[in-house]
């Protein structure tokens, strides 16, 4: 019995190790700025909980393999040098770990370096995703969905009709934005809770009804990149997609033209 | 090694746990604190542990009311804070109603309230010394004390219930309701709630004195009333807090 | 242990209804939660299989069932949430096996107030028939998901099952709330008030020290879920606007609410939640404790480090509930201060696995299921923790957050090693319970198909997580990169299938063994604590007139110089 756990112990322990650092299923290839920290985060984070699991498992088996022999039980209620030392080990190991992702997290979210960024709004609606361009004037127009949402009348976000500002405003259905140049996301929802998630840019924030919520990311390469909702909004979240174009500087000013003239 | 087990002849059936109604006789240890405990002879120790006993769960209870309110106190904050998210502009706008509160009302439910709390703590006092009368051995006095106390205490109690009526009427005639504003709602919640659970105390004292007159063992009657009392002084504090909250957090 | 007392001729004339049903002896009412519970499990799991099958056969048409539409599936993943979270984790290791066997342990014949535990046991039951009653409303259970995010679960309108299904959903949880609260205050009391002669604080045996901090947390975590329920019921009813913000329009009509905010849902939900997941565990660590110190006949490893860490636990717990909205639009800076709090919960928890590690260290162990499964439940927990730090990363959390990532690390860690502790304690118990033993044989065959299968479902949906699979995705057809991880989820589902009819061996080795095992000695596993002094299956009333006395510790196995190689706690050898 205590072989057959040793082994069930060590081929588990083994082809998780095998799972973790061939990784048949990983992340897709990073396109964003931060990615690449993350990225090298999680694989710390991989070795000192690995390497803990690693441990805490083979000393399970080990301890169970050993007690197969007759020796007298060593009788012991405890030892507090050990106890002391293992949970000060532990303690500075979580914290020092838990302080270097606190440092990606400020980096992220904090202080994102954003210059002249690109200003998209997104808005989440059971089960759709619609991305706002603000135009040549850099303004949005108002919206009140209450008022003026009209999806089959080319008006979804319920833009003010007789509002200036939202005149040349431009509502895609997918996501274009150059390569290299800070954007600026304010995520909004029209009923319920959705949540973006661009697993290529490693990014992901809720959108919330009633807040509007920045969020910043930085393109690095050019491709098709999807959005997938993560968070649960109702019977066709599993659906809710959407695509990330991201292109040159060039492209996208023309895209922006295009767009332009079809919204006059 | 293998766990010891004996041989049976098949057919004997397992008995499950046993069961039955709880009356098992009081001991140091022992449980069945709110079933009495009708083998006991020297009442003395046992009802002053199952007293103890029943002041440790009340206190529990207490907490957990307490943990309720207090949560309820903190969404009402939070959302005096947040206003109401307009769509134009994506900014919050303040649309916290203060409420016009009935104040003579709520101070006479107030007055009455505590009034109650007295009357009820005379009571128990009433009870506690009829009781020593027993563990003295000495019959108690054939009066009942307490009975009037208990009697007014519960006829305040439901002065007050009805206080609140007025009070949430007075509302209605101002065409105020609960999803009126969002401080009415908060209102109704916390005064309803409050009154729900003084209802529960209530019903309690109408049951000990019912009590005694079916002749419930007095000092079965003394735990509840103590510990009853217990919960009706804690729900006038709690009164008092919602007053106070309701009153100086308006906005 | 039969001994002539008024009780015994009592009990002979009362009626079955009494001793059965409606009884208020502490171990009919374990038992009757044991049996809700079960049934509660079996439901669940049954959910489970169909949830498992939906995702890769979608369009497989199920005897009596039909096709599972998107929408069925979301409510049966969320009926599978609240059965196995609330009215299995949270009922059998605590109410099941406490009721029973905390009075027992400390010496005591009952509960501090019965009858406030038969009041418990049918609002529990009334709280389950209204959670179930939700399948046969029009537009069936709902579909928000076990955590009820407002305003999904606050709006009709949003969806099939937000209509009377969540209202069902959120009554059920509500009187559950209130019958947590009733038993807590039970349990509290009868912890404080009813340990016999000589049980010190610090001759407890572990289960009930964890039974008492879990009880202390239902205690003030469910308060708040009652209020958060009322209140999200007001606002779904009453037309109030606490969760719900202005300006929606939910499928083309707009919502008559203002200035709600729905963050707010969260906070009170996670205050709440994080607490109940250490509600959940927290017993199953007490009994995990107990056996692997009972079947290596050592004594507990540091058993004040398994105390100070299980207060730990229980305080801590308040205050990292935050960890859960990394990514929900939550003010990033209070990210800091949950992270590192969570950070702070994780070292408590290696306490523990490392004391369990040191109690199996150089023992002689008796290699039966109970320890098997206690075993189990090490390996399990510490898989399934080690994820744990890494969710608590605000920053890695934004990639992982609600993905199946998640799903692996709360199911490694609470279901599969909640269960593997519930699993050790029928074994251990059921002597106890029912006079007679398990099979061994089956047992051990259970457990190797469970262990292995455990793993074989919940380690590869790390990997489904890290490939960025998000959570609650009724279909895999929706987006491409999730629908190239088809294979994957595939295996998942054999796996599931597998072990799933696997546990219809511990179904038979239960019912079996409950009529025909072996009977059972008064104390089959030479294990020193009180219950063992009784006979099996223990007597109605207990201890009856001798109330025992304990002078030693509950862990005192192979002392030096003792004949046998472990001490009743109320023997009085003094060595
Ligand atoms: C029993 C239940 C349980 C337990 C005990 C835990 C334990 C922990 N959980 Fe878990 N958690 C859940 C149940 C539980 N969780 C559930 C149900 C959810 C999802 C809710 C939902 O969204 O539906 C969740 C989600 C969840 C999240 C949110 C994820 C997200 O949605 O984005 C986070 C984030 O911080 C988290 C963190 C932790 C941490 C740090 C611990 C720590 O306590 C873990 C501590 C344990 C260890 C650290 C292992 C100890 C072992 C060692 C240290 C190795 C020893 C080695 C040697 C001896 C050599 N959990
Ligand atoms: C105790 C908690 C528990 C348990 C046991 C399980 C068991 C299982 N869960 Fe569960 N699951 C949750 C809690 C649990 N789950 C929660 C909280 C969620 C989140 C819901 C949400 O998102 O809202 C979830 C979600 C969830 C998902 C995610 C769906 C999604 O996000 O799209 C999946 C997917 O595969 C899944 C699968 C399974 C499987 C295959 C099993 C099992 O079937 C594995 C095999 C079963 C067993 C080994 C146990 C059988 C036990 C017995 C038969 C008797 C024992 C009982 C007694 C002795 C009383 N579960
Ligand atoms: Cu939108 Cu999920
Ligand atoms: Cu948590």
């Amino acid at each position: 019995m205590a072989l057959a756990l040793l082994l069930a112990l060590l081929l588990i322990t083994l082809i998780s190790v095998y799972l973790f650092f061939v990784h048949p299923w990983w992340f897709p290839a990073v396109v964003a700025l931060h990615g690449a920290v993350l990225d090298r985060q999680f694989s710390t984070a991989l070795w000192v909980l690995g390497g803990l699991f690693v441990a805490g498992q083979l000393l399970l088996a080990f301890s169970i393999f050993r007690a197969r022999s007759k020796r007298p039980v060593i009788y012991s209620r405890g030892n507090w040098r050990f106890e002391i030392s293992w949970t000060v080990l532990v303690a500075c190991l979580f914290f020092w770990f838990n302080i270097t992702g606190e440092r990606v997290w400020s980096e992220i979210k904090i202080h994102p370096a954003a210059t002249d960024p690109v200003q998209v709004e997104v808005t989440g609606a059971q089960f759709q995703w619609y991305f706002r361009y603000p135009g040549p004037d850099g303004r949005w127009g108002r919206t009140d969905a209450v008022k003026f949402a009209k999806p089959n009348e080319g008006n979804p976000l319920g833009i003010d009709p007789d509002d200036p500002a939202g005149k040349d405003d431009i509502v895609s259905a997918s996501l274009v934005l150059p390569v290299n140049r800070d954007v600026d996301l304010t995520l909004r929802a029209q009923d319920v809770i959705h949540s973006v998630f661009i697993p290529a840019m490693r990014f992901k924030q809720d959108a919330v009804p009633g807040m509007s919520i920045h969020a910043y990311l930085r393109p690095l390469h050019t491709g098709t990149f999807e959005i997938a909702c993560s968070q649960l909004c109702g019977l066709g979240h599993y659906r809710m997609r959407a695509t990330v174009k991201v292109v040159s500087e060039q492209e996208f000013k023309e895209w922006l033209k295009l767009r332009q003239s079809v919204t006059e | 090694m293998s766990p010891v087990t004996e041989h049976v002849e098949r057919e004997k059936k397992p008995k499950l746990g046993g069961g039955g109604p709880g009356k098992i006789p009081f001991r140091r240890g022992y449980g069945g604190g709110d079933e009495g405990e009708p083998f006991r002879r020297d009442d003395f120790l046992s009802s002053r542990e199952r007293l103890r006993r029943f002041r440790i769960g009340m206190m529990a209870g207490i907490i957990s009311v307490t943990m309720l309110f207090a949560g309820l106190s903190v969404v009402y904050i939070w959302r005096q804070g947040t206003g109401r998210w307009d769509p134009h502009t994506h900014v919050a706008i303040a649309d916290w109603h203060p409420l016009t509160l009935p104040y003579r009302l709520l101070f006479i439910n107030t007055f009455v309230l505590v009034l109650s709390s007295v009357t009820l703590e005379l009571a128990r006092r009433g009870l506690l010394r009829k009781a020593e009368f027993v563990t003295l051995g000495i019959l108690p006095p054939k009066f009942h004390t307490d009975l009037p106390w208990l009697s007014l205490t519960v006829l305040l109690g439901f002065g007050f219930l009805g206080g609140q009526l007025l009070v949430w009427n007075s509302l209605r005639h101002q065409g105020i309701y609960i999803a009126s504003y969002p401080s009415s709602s908060f209102f109704y919640l916390l005064t309803g709630l409050h009154a729900l659970h003084l209802l529960g105390g209530l019903l309690a004292l109408v049951y000990t004195l019912l009590g005694s007159w079916v002749r419930m063992k007095l000092e079965s009657q003394r735990i509840a009333v103590d510990v009853t009392g217990w919960y009706w002084h804690f729900m006038a504090v709690l009164w008092i807090y919602i007053f106070a909250l309701l009153h100086f957090a308006r906005g | 242990m039969e001994q002539r007392s008024p009780i015994t001729a009592q009990i002979a004339v009362e009626s079955l209804v009494r001793r059965y049903i409606f009884s208020t002896d502490h171990k009919v009412i374990g038992l009757q939660y044991f049996f809700l519970s079960l049934a509660a499990v079996l439901i669940g799991t049954l959910l489970s299989l169909l949830m498992r099958i939906h995702l890769v056969w979608p369009n497989l048409t199920i005897p009596f069932i039909g096709q599972i539409k998107p929408e069925t599936y979301l409510q049966y993943l969320t009926m599978h949430g609240t059965l196995m979270v609330f009215f299995v984790l949270s009922t059998v290791p605590l109410s099941g096996f406490g009721n029973f066997f905390l009075p027992l342990q400390l010496g005591a014949s009952e509960m501090a107030f019965p009858r406030l535990n038969m009041l418990g046991f049918w609002i529990t039951v009334l709280a389950l028939l209204v959670l179930l009653a939700a399948f046969f409303v029009p537009g069936g259970a709902s579909l928000a998901g076990w955590t009820q995010y407002a305003p999904l679960s606050a709006i009709p309108a949003a969806g099939p099952g937000q209509g009377m299904g969540t209202d069902l959903w959120l009554s059920s949880i509500g009187l559950f709330s209130i019958a947590s609260v009733l038993s807590a205050i039970n349990f509290i009391t009868t912890t404080i008030k009813l340990r016999t002669g000589g049980m010190h604080w610090m001759r407890m045996p572990l289960p009930c020290w964890t039974w008492f901090v879990a009880a202390s947390l239902s205690l003030l975590a469910f308060s708040i879920l009652l209020g958060a329920v009322i209140l999200l019921l007001l606002d779904r009813n009453a037309g109030t606007s606490v969760f719900v913000p202005g300006g929606l329009v939910v499928s083309g009509q707009t919502v008559e609410r203002n200035g709600g905010s729905p963050l707010l849902w969260q906070h009170l939900f996670w205050f709440f939640g994080h607490p109940e997941v250490y509600i959940a565990i927290l017993p199953g660590m007490g009994i995990t404790s107990h056996l692997l110190s009972v079947f290596s006949r050592k004594p507990v490893f540091g058993y004040r480090a398994m105390v100070a860490a299980t207060i730990a636990i229980g305080a801590l717990g308040f205050m990292v509930w935050g960890h859960h909205m990394f990514v929900s639009g939550m003010d990033p800076y209070a990210g800091f201060a949950f992270s590192a709090l969570t950070t702070a919960i994780a070292v408590p928890s290696a306490i523990k696995t490392f004391n369990w590690l040191g109690t199996i260290w150089g023992g002689r162990l008796r290699f039966n299921t109970p320890l098997l499964f206690s075993i189990g439940f090490v390996s399990l927990f510490i898989t399934g923790g080690l994820t744990g730090p890494i969710l608590a990363q605000p920053a890695l959390n934004i990639y992982v957050h609600d993905t199946y990532f998640v799903v692996a690390h709360f199911h490694l860690i609470m279901a599969m090693a909640g269960l593997f502790a519930v699993f050790a304690a029928t074994h251990f118990w059921f002597p106890k319970m029912f006079g007679r033993m398990m099979s061994e044989r089956l047992g051990k065959l259970h457990f190797w198909i469970t262990f292995l299968g455990a793993y074989a479902i919940f380690l590869p949906m790390h990997l489904l997580g890290i490939a960025g699979h998000p959570r609650r995705y009724s279909e895999l057809t929706g987006v491409h990169y999730v629908t190239a991880l088809l294979p994957l989820q595939r295996f998942i589902t054999y796996a599931a299938i597998l072990t799933i009819s696997a546990q219809l061996i511990f179904i038979v080795n239960f019912f079996w063994s409950m009529f025909k095992g072996a009977a059972a000695g008064a104390n089959p596993w030479q294990c020193t604590t009180l219950e063992w002094t009784l006979a099996s299956p223990a007597a109605r009333y207990g201890f009856g007139d001798h109330q025992p006395v304990v002078n030693c510790g509950a862990y005192e196995y192979s002392v030096p110089g003792a004949e046998s190689d472990f001490r009743m706690q109320d023997s009085l050898t003094t060595s």
